[in-house]
């Protein structure tokens, strides 16, 4: 049974009080409750303040590309899907330069599991406005306030046909740790967005300005992931923002779909060649 | 055409009308026929980028003597609409024959254009007249050439029973059968004798017919890949195509992405995994993988790109052939990393090059490009078939497992003599390591200190040295002696070969430097071929002579290069490459 401390490489530089420390317990809580190995893990992180978390968490990682994340990780999982493969994106990430492949995940079901760690600017290149911005923020980049709209990941993610939508609270390293836990068994694509505050840059969406806006969900007893007209109103609400399991649906995955070989992941195919199959597909040139 | 006595040695049938007629099917099915009889066959597709409604226009030039190109002049002309005749009615042979379907037009049309044999050849009003559905007169037009060139009927049979059997039953057989025959019969009431190109038929030798692209897939195939991921794009498609039905049988993976950043990305992740892996693109699709190209040099990642190039800039002209895409992947991309790009000039090459791009990939663990172009990477060709004795795949410092536990302290990037360092897989036990696309240290870990990025760099562009003594040499062809040298690289094999052909019965003898590996340059061999000419001629289709530049930054040029140029969007017809040179040695 592997330990917290096994997966833990080195102690954290993000700034005191940030998101992301919370977000690393959770990763640590999750990988010790489901009995990963750090050999068998892998984390694929974005360009962004999170992207410092494979310096941090031991197992096999990969520090891409800002946005492509997904269809890196996609090509990991499809090509090895006896791995367990963790994306973390920022909302810069995720929702802005990398927007058109997050909608293809969500469509293509593939058993990733995908965080997304909003704090609603970009924090690594000075605090400019992300699309979480709310109207009217004032930063670097929009020194007289954004005048666009946010954009909401888990409602686009429902519209987009996820089948694991969810949100967590980097303040609650536990309830996350559950969702991270679920997520990674679920079999599909799993979403998790993060709310994380930036201490630095953001002065009003605090810590204690997100514990004072957010509500769980599995504290209205009637409601029904399962339900995704439920989902998509308590997702739309105005009231408070809800976190836990937004929603879940059995779907097959794109790998069930897709792989010639269930049991043989395609990494491990034996490359030499079949000259009688080979000259058999050469006649039809013929 | 060419002949030998009385005897046809080398004929250019063309077929030509709007997008939407089946002028791709008849001329496939042509090709197909005379392949089989025995003649080395090259294809050429002048399509628009359009399903319906525009010209278009295929030609196919049967040789016994083997050709990678288009012919000077078309002797057989089929044509589905008098517009085609318009078009192209100067391209045909004093000597040769056009048909054309008639429709309309209005006044009574002439025996003979220009000294050629000229018949309105009602295809659509016979189809009508004895068929049930218009598709009938692509098999009339086949029945009609089958007759003019004298081609065997139980082998046109034959191909009619491998197209429609199994698709669509033997009724649509005996259906297309006696189409041909309708065709063949019409038109032994309405041509001439002297009119005819009869072509005598050896037997075939089990010669393979096939574009660059699908030879690119089957390399792929025979080398070992496993993972292919693209977005469609005109005119590298086909490789996919092809991909996508056989891969499964080989439990191999083919994923549609959403675009191109997607497609290199997904491929990276597969590749790291430990999947042999490969995109192909074009045109705009290989500027979106810019990006991703940098990371594979960065992180270390084998990965093969085949690019068939289109006409540029922008969207350009997509069905179209040019060469104008060699500065982008020798130079693209931010930031200097080792990367190979390979040349093929024939089917045969595609196979072969693909076959060693994911060998230079995986053991120099860098992006490797395979450069080919629409003019043989969509058109047909014949070739022998590959020889899969020769395939051999080398993993170069992949490790497994047993190996990798041996490891005390494991870094992915260690420091070597060769800049290579051992690779480990995600998943193995005591591989732990990052990759990361940021500069980093031997363990993969972030690292910006300056003494660490001299060393990583060298490491790095270390490795393209190291493959030097690895890559494939240019080819010298042509009389070895001669002063007078060409140099080309790609789908100008062809013309460039029966240009110096053309130059030899005018009394010119001459030589020609085949590039095959673009990048890193082959310094040594294109200096000596340099230092042996007094004149050299470099043969590109695009505007600006790159290959030309590229020459001229990386060795010596003892004398001012020539430059024939073609950016038309067609490939070079032998003729204007022997008619540039001769104009200039006389």
């Amino acid at each position: 049974m592997k330990k917290e401390a096994d997966f833990h490489l080195s102690d954290p530089t993000w700034c005191g009080g940030c998101g992301l420390f919370g977000i690393f317990a959770a990763l640590k809580k999750a990988a010790v409750s489901l009995d990963l190995d750090p050999e068998e893990l892998v984390i694929v992180t974005g360009i962004g303040c999170h992207g410092r978390l494979n310096n941090y968490f031991k197992s096999y990682g990969f520090h891409a590309l800002h946005g492509r994340i997904l269809p890196l990780a996609s090509g990991i999982k499809l090509s090895n899907p006896s791995l367990p493969v963790i994306g973390i994106s920022g909302d810069g990430d995720a929702y802005s330069i990398g927007l058109g492949h997050f909608i293809h995940a969500l469509r293509r079901n593939i058993s990733l599991t995908y965080l997304v760690v909003d704090n609603r600017l970009f924090a690594l290149t000075q605090g400019q406005t992300s699309p979480t911005s709310d109207m009217g923020y004032v930063s670097v980049s929009a020194p007289y306030g954004t005048k666009e709209f946010p954009l909401d990941g888990p409602r686009l993610a429902l519209a987009s046909g996820g089948t694991f939508i969810a949100r967590g609270f980097s303040g609650d390293p536990k309830q996350l740790a559950s969702l991270i836990e679920k997520g990674i068994i679920h079999k599909g694509f799993s979403f998790i967005e993060v709310l994380s505050p930036c201490v630095t840059h953001n002065k009003i969406i605090t810590s204690q300005w997100f514990r004072e806006n957010i509500a769980r969900v599995e504290e209205d007893p009637k409601y029904d992931p399962k339900n995704r007209t439920q989902a998509w109103k308590k997702l739309s609400s105005k009231g408070k923002i809800p976190v836990g399991l937004i929603y879940v649906e059995n779907k097959p995955s794109y790998e069930d779909l897709i792989l010639p070989d269930k049991e043989r992941p395609v990494v491990f195919n034996d490359l030499s060649l079949d000259i009688e199959k080979f000259e058999k597909i050469m006649e039809k040139f013929q | 055409m060419k002949k030998k006595g009385n005897k046809i040695t080398d004929i250019s049938v063309m077929i030509a009308g709007k997008a939407g007629d089946g002028v791709l099917f008849t001329g496939n099915v042509l090709a197909k026929i005379l392949k089989r009889e025995g003649w080395w066959i090259s294809t050429y597709r002048d399509f628009p980028s359009n399903i319906r409604g525009e010209r278009t226009n295929y030609t196919i030039r049967a040789s016994l003597e083997k050709v990678y190109g288009r012919a000077n002049d078309i002797d057989v002309f089929m044509a589905f609409d008098c517009g085609a005749v318009v078009e192209h009615a100067d391209k045909v042979a004093k000597e040769g024959i056009l048909l054309c379907d008639g429709i309309g037009i209005a006044h009574t049309a002439p025996s003979r254009i220009e000294g050629r044999t000229y018949h309105i050849f009602p295809l659509r009003k016979l189809t009508r007249e004895n068929f049930k559905s218009e598709i009938y007169k692509n098999m009339i037009a086949l029945g009609a050439l089958s007759h003019i060139l004298n081609l065997d009927f139980r082998i046109i049979e034959e191909i009619v029973s491998e197209v429609f059997l199994e698709r669509k039953g033997k009724k649509i057989v005996e259906e297309n059968i006696r189409a041909l025959q309708l065709g063949c019969q019409k038109a032994k009431e309405m041509v001439q004798s002297e009119e005819l190109h009869p072509l005598v038929n050896k037997a075939d030798s089990g010669r393979l017919l096939l574009s660059g692209d699908e030879a690119i897939a089957l390399g792929a195939l025979a080398a070992g890949c496993r993972y292919f991921a693209a977005y469609p794009i005109c005119p590298a498609t086909e490789i996919w195509q092809w991909l996508a039905v056989h891969f499964p049988e080989f439990n191999g993976l083919v994923v549609q992405t959403e675009d191109e950043l997607a497609a290199l990305n997904m491929a990276l992740g597969a590749s790291y995994a430990g999947a042999r892996a490969m995109t192909s693109t074009s045109g705009p699709g290989a500027s979106l993988m810019m990006e991703a190209f940098s990371l594979a040099g960065m992180a270390e990642i084998p990965v093969v790109i085949a690019h068939v190039q289109r006409v540029g800039p922008s969207t350009g002209i997509p069905t179209k052939t040019e060469q104008s895409d060699l500065d982008q992947w020798i130079h693209g991309a931010h930031g200097d990393f080792p990367r190979i790009v390979l040349s093929p000039g024939t089917p045969e090459e595609c196979f072969d090059f693909t076959v060693k791009a994911f060998n230079l990939a995986e053991v120099y663990q860098c992006p490797v490009v395979l450069l080919t172009e629409q003019d043989f990477g969509q058109n047909l060709r014949t070739v022998k078939k590959f020889d899969m004795t020769k395939v051999s795949i080398d993993r170069g410092k992949l490790l497994n497992q047993e190996q990798l536990e041996k490891i005390k302290d494991y870094r992915r990037y260690r420091f070597t003599p060769d800049g290579i360092s051992p690779r480990a897989l995600p998943g193995m036990k005591n591989g732990l390591h990052m990759v990361e696309s940021n500069e980093h240290d031997e363990y993969g870990y972030r690292d910006e200190d300056s003494g660490n990025r001299i060393r990583m760099m060298q490491k790095r562009m270390k490795k393209l040295e190291s493959a030097t003594k690895d890559l494939i040499p240019p080819k010298v062809w042509g009389d070895k002696e001669s002063k007078i040298g060409i140099i080309g690289f790609g789908s100008t094999f062809g013309p460039i070969q029966e240009a110096i052909a053309q130059l030899q019965e005018k009394g010119t003898r001459s030589k020609y430097l085949q590039m095959r590996t673009l990048w890193p340059f082959p310094r040594k061999k294109v200096q000596e071929f340099l230092d042996s000419c007094q004149e050299v001629f470099v043969v590109e289709n695009n505007f600006s002579g790159q290959l030309s530049r590229l020459i001229q930054s990386q060795v010596q040029v003892p004398f001012r290069l020539k430059n024939i140029l073609n950016y038309s969007s067609l490939a070079f017809r032998p003729q204007e490459i022997s008619s540039q040179i001769q104009k200039v040695v006389q």
